[in-house]
């Protein structure tokens, strides 16, 4: 299966809001979709999920108009919410029921994802009653009581310790590898860097980057390198290439371990080594630099808001 | 129509699973049925003035003691008093003679409840220590005084008390054939079941504007108006609430009904005026009533959609309830002007009909054809309010935030349509 969402427009009232987004995702892959609060995510997925209309543009499946009560999606949204006075099985039979399982089968799925999540022994519980990890893992539970096609996570891992974040990347995994399609959305880009092969980035109702994360971060990376020295610290460091250095690398960021340099236009890595070489500094770390998904985020979204 | 049934299913659960629901109905309609059936174990002649099968009255013995203790005087030249008239005339008292003002003074301050002293042949003082607020002792001895003016004059006229009496209280015998309908007594039951009505709508239509307002303030929603339609959710409520109330309502009316029937004569029939509800208004009031009642809960429904949190649903439903009540004291106050031009009107209307049209079935002249017309007008408003309410639930449920007026709610609704 492979969804498109192709130039959305969408409007409350006077005010637009999604300004024609675009993106596309594959059964067996996830895709990341990043913004900041209030760029747009939700609408986006209430759109993809017929609770909102958009104005304009359309919506693919397998290049065919996209229809969701066709397919099974599993949504777990950022505002959790179940019933806090019913019991945990009670609302999960309920929703797998009203998704198109019959009771038997909604009864079996409810007792699967329960064991699969560790929280079977709360089946007969209220739901108040549990710790938040424990409702939020109940939660992910009612999210695929339907064994969806379509699995669309919003912030999923906000609440959950360790331990239970590792069976909630588990879960996800084994959803990815059984070629369920995954939508997943998050301020945590470490998650987000760890599940999904493509990404977009929506900052006020506009996709400022997307494609292949792989690719996105070679080419953030691209003339760009690391170095590190025994004998200067960081600071010390970066003087010392601004003043020797002129025309062949400027400093690009300071981490705290390591300098990020750019190369000047027409200059390689190799003219960088041997200059290295013949200077006093002792070389701990030298190599290209790949950008994290949150340096490539912060550095997307700033540089669109510096534009705005 | 599936998803409908799911959501009725599970919100009638709610309610038929509530510990709360089902006790409440139970104890009301338990020591309603009791009350009723109280005449057949506690002898309540007194009240119903029927006594009980098998048990014999037994006068009761009351001690000089318990009496209630009156002083009097006759201060007129002639005496105008006359000891054994007053003793018939007001049986169950101690009289007490006194002879002077003083000593029926001090009497009523010690040990009397009251003294009279007769100044004239229609002329008396009345004393009394505390006078209490519901004090009737001068009524009862402005009568003694009365028919001993009356004896007196007849006595120095030459004239026949007894045949004067006679004549002026000639007993009259009406044969009441009653036509149509008896106002009279069909009046207090209409009241009662307009009560009744308007109980109902308020009380389930705010649980259901709770009920939908406590889903967006759980977030409960969120997933839900992705697993099926909002018209499917609103209907699916209430229809549930409908089913809830008049389970409740059916139970507890019916318990207290057949209770009544089952003990009419040992209530000596007192209560009919209440209870003794002919069936064709009962079918009348079970049709308009249910019919009224989910007009209004789907507009409950849209108006719970309409904001956030719980506290805030009163800000919202405000207009409604202002409708409601309005229908309700006209409704009640056009009972007794039950064949006039505004009750006619309002039983047309369905904002008014559920309690107006019922009543002129069971007080008023009616023809079927109104009967009719004014229930489609029901039935088709009700489908309005239907569609209307769930194009509200729609886009009130995901909008969180400050309380959205009906207004504005209509404006956009108007906008994106």
């Amino acid at each position: 299966m492979k969804l498109e969402v192709k130039n959305i427009h969408k409007s409350f009232g006077e005010k637009e809001v999604l300004h024609g987004i675009s993106f596309s995702v594959e059964s067996g892959k996830a895709l990341g979709l990043l913004g900041r609060n209030g760029a747009g995510k939700t609408t986006t997925i209430r759109i993809l999920m017929d609770v909102f209309h958009a104005n304009s543009g359309e919506i693919l499946m397998d290049g065919k108009k996209f229809v969701p009560s066709k397919y099974q999606i599993g949504y777990l949204p950022e505002e959790r919410g179940l019933y806090p006075k019913r019991t945990v099985n009670d609302q999960m039979v309920y929703l797998g029921n009203l998704r198109g399982l019959s009771i038997k089968e909604a009864k079996e799925n409810t007792n699967k994802w329960l064991q699969r999540l560790e929280v079977a022994e709360y089946a007969d519980r209220k739901l108040e009653t549990l710790s938040k990890g424990n409702q939020q893992k109940v939660q992910l539970a009612a999210t695929l009581v339907a064994n969806p096609d379509i699995v669309i996570l919003d912030e999923p891992f906000s609440g959950l310790d360790p331990v239970n974040s590792q069976i909630l990347k588990d879960v996800v995994n084994e959803l990815i590898a059984e070629g369920k399609l995954v939508i997943f959305s998050s301020h945590q880009m470490s998650y987000v860097e760890e599940f999904c092969d493509n990404i977009a980035i929506i900052n006020q109702g506009e996709v400022v980057l997307d494609g292949r994360l792989k690719e996105i971060k070679r080419e953030y990376g691209r003339n760009r390198l690391v170095l590190a020295a025994v004998n200067y610290n960081v600071e010390q460091l970066a003087d010392k290439i601004d003043r020797e250095f002129e025309g062949l690398i400027t400093v690009s960021d300071r981490k705290k371990e390591f300098l990020v340099l750019e190369l000047a236009d027409g200059r390689s890595s190799k003219e960088v080594l041997e200059r290295l070489a013949g200077s006093d500094i002792e070389v701990e770390r030298f190599g290209s630099y790949e950008p994290s998904l949150n340096d490539i985020f912060v550095a997307k979204v700033g540089e669109e808001e510096n534009h705005a | 129509m599936r998803k409908f049934g799911i959501v009725l299913k599970y919100e009638l659960k709610e309610y038929f699973s509530s510990k709360g629901f089902m006790v409440l109905t139970f104890v009301i309609a338990f020591l309603g049925a009791a009350l009723l059936f109280l005449p057949r174990f506690i002898d309540m002649s007194d009240f119903t003035g029927v006594q009980v099968v098998g048990e014999k009255e037994e006068p009761e013995e009351v001690t000089e003691e318990d009496m209630t203790k009156f002083a009097y005087i006759d201060l007129t030249e002639n005496g105008v008093l006359q000891e054994e008239l007053l003793q018939q005339m007001i049986p169950d008292v101690s009289w007490h003679k006194m002879n002077s003002l003083e000593e029926l003074k001090q009497s009523v301050e010690e040990e009397c409840d009251a003294g009279f002293a007769v100044t004239g042949p229609t002329e008396y003082d009345y004393y009394v220590f505390n006078k209490s607020m519901m004090d009737s002792n001068t009524a009862m001895f402005d009568e003694v005084m009365k028919q001993m003016y009356r004896l007196n004059y007849c006595a120095e006229n030459g004239l026949d008390l007894a045949e004067i009496t006679e004549m002026y209280n000639v007993p009259i015998t009406v044969n009441e054939q009653i036509m149509n309908k008896d106002s009279g007594s069909n009046y207090w039951y209409c009241y009662v079941l307009v009560i009744i009505v308007f109980m109902l709508i308020v009380y389930y239509g705010q649980m259901i504007a709770v009920s939908v307002t406590n889903e967006k303030s759980n977030r409960a929603i969120e997933v839900l108006v992705t697993s099926t339609t909002p018209n499917s959710l609103l209907f699916g409520k209430v229809i549930a609430g409908a089913i809830g109330g008049l389970f409740q309502m059916g139970f507890i009316l019916g318990a207290v009904l057949i209770s009544y029937s089952v003990n009419r004569e040992q209530w000596g029939g007192m209560l009919d005026m209440f209870l003794h509800v002919p069936a064709e208004v009962l079918l009348a009031f079970a049709f308009f009533g249910l019919g009224g009642y989910l007009f209004y809960a789907f507009l409950y429904g849209a108006m719970g959609a309409l904001v956030s949190k719980t506290e805030d649903i009163s800000k919202t439903v405000s207009g409604l309830m202002m409708v409601i009540m309005v229908v309700y004291f006209f409704s009640l106050m056009q009972l007794t002007n039950i064949d006039g031009t505004i009750i006619k009107v309002l039983s047309f209307l369905p904002v008014s009909s559920y309690s107006t049209m019922f009543a002129r079935i069971a007080m008023g002249t009616v023809a079927s054809w109104e009967i009719i017309v004014s229930f489609l007008i029901l039935v088709a408003s009700i489908f309005g309010a239907g569609v209307l309410g769930a194009k509200i639930y729609r886009m009130g449920t995901l909008r969180y935030g400050n309380p959205i007026s009906l207004t504005k709610a209509l404006k956009d609704l108007k906008k994106s349509e």
